[in-house]
């Protein structure tokens, strides 16, 4: 078996006295599309958080390619390799497209525009490169924030809810660019909520409740899983 | 045709005159400074005046006891406020927004008690005189030189990458640090920067006028016609800051010299009418309006 | 600065630190609740402060009304000039960036300043009532202190008892702990912002109006109470009301303390350096941040 990408061991967080995510451990491994669902309020985006180091955690570790990155500041682990998009746009709103992706690189700055250019062609935005992010569309800023993310070339991307208001046409598109992602051998990680997004996406899933992780799987075996059931329809 | 105009300007100019303009250098100079750190990153420094001082302070003594050339002064000036914003700045820009901005409220307090009690090196609450020298002249174009540089400066640093990153920390810092950009440090460049126009042109200001006190180089009203001048042209551009202090200088020097009070109670009433009416200064309004590129 | 201290300096050193601390925590209370509620730092909360010391003398000078009697009287005024501000200015900008409600307080506080200038003249004033002190056993108290600490200790404890008590004090407490709830749960968020700012500036102004009967009143006085009611947030915790207390308690006590040692100039550094160093070691505060 190929060294996982990320591994969680036993991460844990709370707030005050409620555990936001509560002994959480899973393992990544390359090249492959990962989901993570449950009820509302159930940690995801806070175990997101704490990958990225936006949160502390409170025990546990996090390992990227083998390397210990918890405790690490965001933005060292974002130059290891792990891009995420937020699940409330977060662009620049008074930089343009353009720069949205520029500033996120270093280096020589010739190749970076043409990279960026690149990536605004294949989100369709090429048009728009010098609109204030602000200006544009919701869609159109959920795909910058999108590309903004793979300017730095991660090999994990973290996904907070990638289909939440996009349409249908734009979604499709956001599928196959995920898709060919994977195909490039990055790993990603998405929440979703959409449960036809994370079936017909998704090669594992791992489901969360009250921050314990409670179930892992293949798509179709977590949809029949007792306590995946239970979590989301009440008992 | 202007660089030139003003170039020649001292030769002709009245004595009043060339002061007048050599104290509109000196604005520039002060207000693109505060923007480099406050228009650039969100970071509002209440305090930017403790560098104008803590730089007049460095060049009068570094003249006065220890006999350097004023050019050489007016540097190390410079260099001065720099300290002072590294040992400030590292620790408070650490933190987010109020911290830094409160910290800075204080600061300029206790460099005014720290200058009053070392009076063996400061002469104290008395001041300290510099030796006579007629240098108006020179110092025109020190300064000139000085708001120049800041400009320019402004101008790089808004058209590199550098200078996008550090407004992606007043854009949104939580997402920045996500995508990778080291924000502890780019604030703190950013403030170093910040500080060492306002030294240099503390330390050409004090000794063009020969004598300082604490009271003279630490007021809050220069922070406050800083912070106004760039608010009024917009903050963030590059020519805003060169705008406001025109403007703002001129009215004030023509209109409202005879009003003090007056004058400082509508200074808070712009920056409320700013924020609350005009967000983006004048400048910014137009860059808006018109698509007009970040260069002007 | 061969000083030998002895225990009745040390002492001496307590009792004025705890008489000037409870005067801290009650006008740093009110910045910590706008702070709490709003996320909004008042820079105008010192000159907040000082049209309270004004109020007091005022209604001393002209109305002859006694200067502790005046303090419920300069409260209220001052809560509807503090709900006044919310109501027309703050409002806009509780919701925008830092920057902006900063420069607006910011803006607020220059033009309240100045406009004592115009209105009151930077003479200095005073409201000479109690003067002198009294001993207690080999300690002197001040009169005006020791009263003015009992003032604010019954203010401060009166506040907390409303903050935790009463329907009112239970939503404004509800909605700095998470405004998207507090909203669900149908309070009226708005209303809540009113009356917190009110009774912000109505705990800056009781300290104004005691400070009236201890200090020389003019425009200018304000000011460093906006950055020491700040330091005393920060040494309690951000967001964290009783550290207030505690915070409002080691800055008497250190200021105090460095009075020992230094000149009141240098003391007023020392205040400043504990800020840094708070920052530096413990950015949240002695007692944390907030608490649920």
């Amino acid at each position: 078996m190929a060294t996982p990408v990320l591994e969680i061991d036993g991460l844990s967080k709370r707030f005050g006295g409620v555990a936001a995510v509560d002994g959480v451990s899973l393992s990544l491994e390359p090249g492959r599309i990962y989901g993570l669902i449950g009820p509302n309020g159930s940690g995801k985006t806070t175990l997101f958080n704490c990958i990225t180091g936006i949160e502390r955690r409170d025990a546990g570790r996090v390992m990227f390619n083998g390397e210990r990155i918890d405790g690490l500041k965001p933005y060292e682990i974002a130059r290891k390799g792990i891009g995420r998009t937020f699940q409330v746009i977060r662009v620049f709103p008074e930089l343009s497209a353009l720069e949205n992706l520029l500033v996120v690189t270093r280096g020589g700055l010739a190749d970076a525009e043409a990279r960026a250019l690149e990536l605004l062609r294949f989100v369709r935005l090429e048009g728009l490169r010098n609109e204030y992010a602000g200006n544009l569309s919701y869609g159109q800023q959920k795909l910058v924030e999108f590309v903004r993310v793979l300017m730095r070339d991660p090999s994990l991307i973290l996904l907070d809810e990638p289909a939440a208001g996009v349409n249908r046409t734009l979604l499709n598109d956001l599928l196959d660019a995920v898709r060919r992602l994977r195909d490039e051998g990055r790993t990603v990680l998405l929440v979703e909520h959409d449960m036809k997004v994370v079936m017909g996406l998704c090669e594992t899933v791992f489901v969360l409740d009250h921050g314990e992780k409670i179930a892992e799987g293949e798509p179709g075996v977590i949809q029949t899983d007792e306590r995946v059931i239970e979590a989301y329809f009440g008992r | 045709m202007l660089v030139v105009a003003l170039a020649v300007y001292p030769t002709f100019g009245t004595g009043y005159g060339v002061r007048a303009m050599l104290q509109i250098f000196m604005w520039i100079a002060l207000a693109g400074s505060w923007n480099l750190i406050s228009g650039l990153t969100g970071y509002v420094s209440f305090g930017h005046v403790a560098f104008f001082g803590a730089g007049a302070y460095t060049g009068a003594i570094l003249i006065s006891k220890a006999s350097w050339p004023w050019l050489a002064a007016a540097l190390a000036g410079g260099v001065g406020a720099c300290a002072v914003a590294l040992v400030i700045g590292y620790p408070c820009l650490r933190l987010k927004g109020p911290y830094f901005a409160i910290a800075m409220l204080g600061l300029n307090e206790v460099l005014r008690a720290l200058v009053s009690y070392f009076e063996g090196l400061t002469g104290g609450g008395s001041g300290l005189s510099l030796p006579t020298l007629h240098a108006t002249v020179p110092i025109y174009y020190a300064m000139a030189g000085t708001a120049a540089t800041v400009t320019l400066l402004t101008y790089l640093i808004i058209t590199s990458r550098f200078g996008l990153r550090l407004m992606t920390i007043r854009e949104d810092e939580l997402a920045a640090e996500a995508m990778g950009i080291d924000t502890a440090r780019h604030k703190l460049y950013a403030f170093l920067l910040s500080a060492v126009g306002p030294g240099i042109a503390g330390a050409l200001a004090a000794r063009d006028q020969g004598y300082i006190e604490p009271i003279s180089v630490f007021p809050l009203a220069t922070t406050i016609t800083m912070i106004v001048m760039v608010l009024f042209g917009g903050k963030g551009t590059v020519w805003g800051p060169v705008l406001g202090a025109v403007v703002l200088f001129v009215s004030q020097e023509f209109v409202w010299a005879r009003f003090p009070y007056l004058h400082q109670l509508l200074f808070g009433a712009i920056i409320v009418a700013v924020v609350l009416l005009m967000p983006r200064g004048v400048l910014g309004l137009l860059q808006v309006k018109y698509r007009l590129p970040r260069t002007i | 600065m061969n000083i030998a201290i002895t225990p009745a300096m040390v002492g001496q050193v307590v009792i004025s630190g705890i008489l000037a601390g409870a005067l801290y925590a009650m006008v740093a209370l009110g910045l910590a609740l706008i702070y709490g509620v709003m996320r909004v730092i008042n820079i105008a909360h010192g000159p907040l402060l000082m049209l309270g010391a004004y109020t007091t003398f005022f209604l001393y000078s002209a109305l002859g009304l006694n200067p502790y009697l005046s303090v419920p009287a300069t409260m209220l005024v001052l809560f509807l000039v503090g709900v006044g501000l919310q109501r027309t200015l703050v409002f806009r900008v509780v919701d925008a960036p830092e920057l902006s409600s900063l420069l607006l307080t910011f803006g607020v506080s220059i033009a309240l300043v100045n406009l004592a200038q115009l209105a009151f003249t930077s003479d200095l004033r005073a409201v000479e009532y109690l003067t002198g002190s009294f001993p207690l056993g080999p300690f002197a108290v001040s009169k005006t202190r020791l009263v003015a600490f009992l003032f604010a200790a019954g203010v401060t404890a009166l506040a907390f008892l409303f903050l935790q008590r009463t329907r009112l004090g239970k939503a404004i407490r509800a909605t700095s702990q998470h405004r998207e709830v507090a909203m669900v749960c149908g309070i009226d968020v708005q209303r809540v912002h009113l009356i917190t700012f009110g009774l912000a500036t109505a705990l800056a102004a009781a300290g104004g109006a005691l400070l009236a009967v201890i200090v020389a009143i003019q425009p200018e006085m304000g000011q460093i109470w906006t950055f020491k009611s700040f330091l005393v947030i920060v040494l309690g915790g951000a967001g964290n009301y009783p550290g207030a207390l505690l915070g409002g308690m080691l800055l008497g006590l250190i200021e105090q303390g460095a009075s020992l040692f230094l000149t009141t100039q240098l003391s007023e550094v020392v205040a400043y350096v504990l800020l840094v160093v708070v920052l530096l070691v413990r950015p949240t505060g002695l007692l944390g941040g907030r608490q649920t």
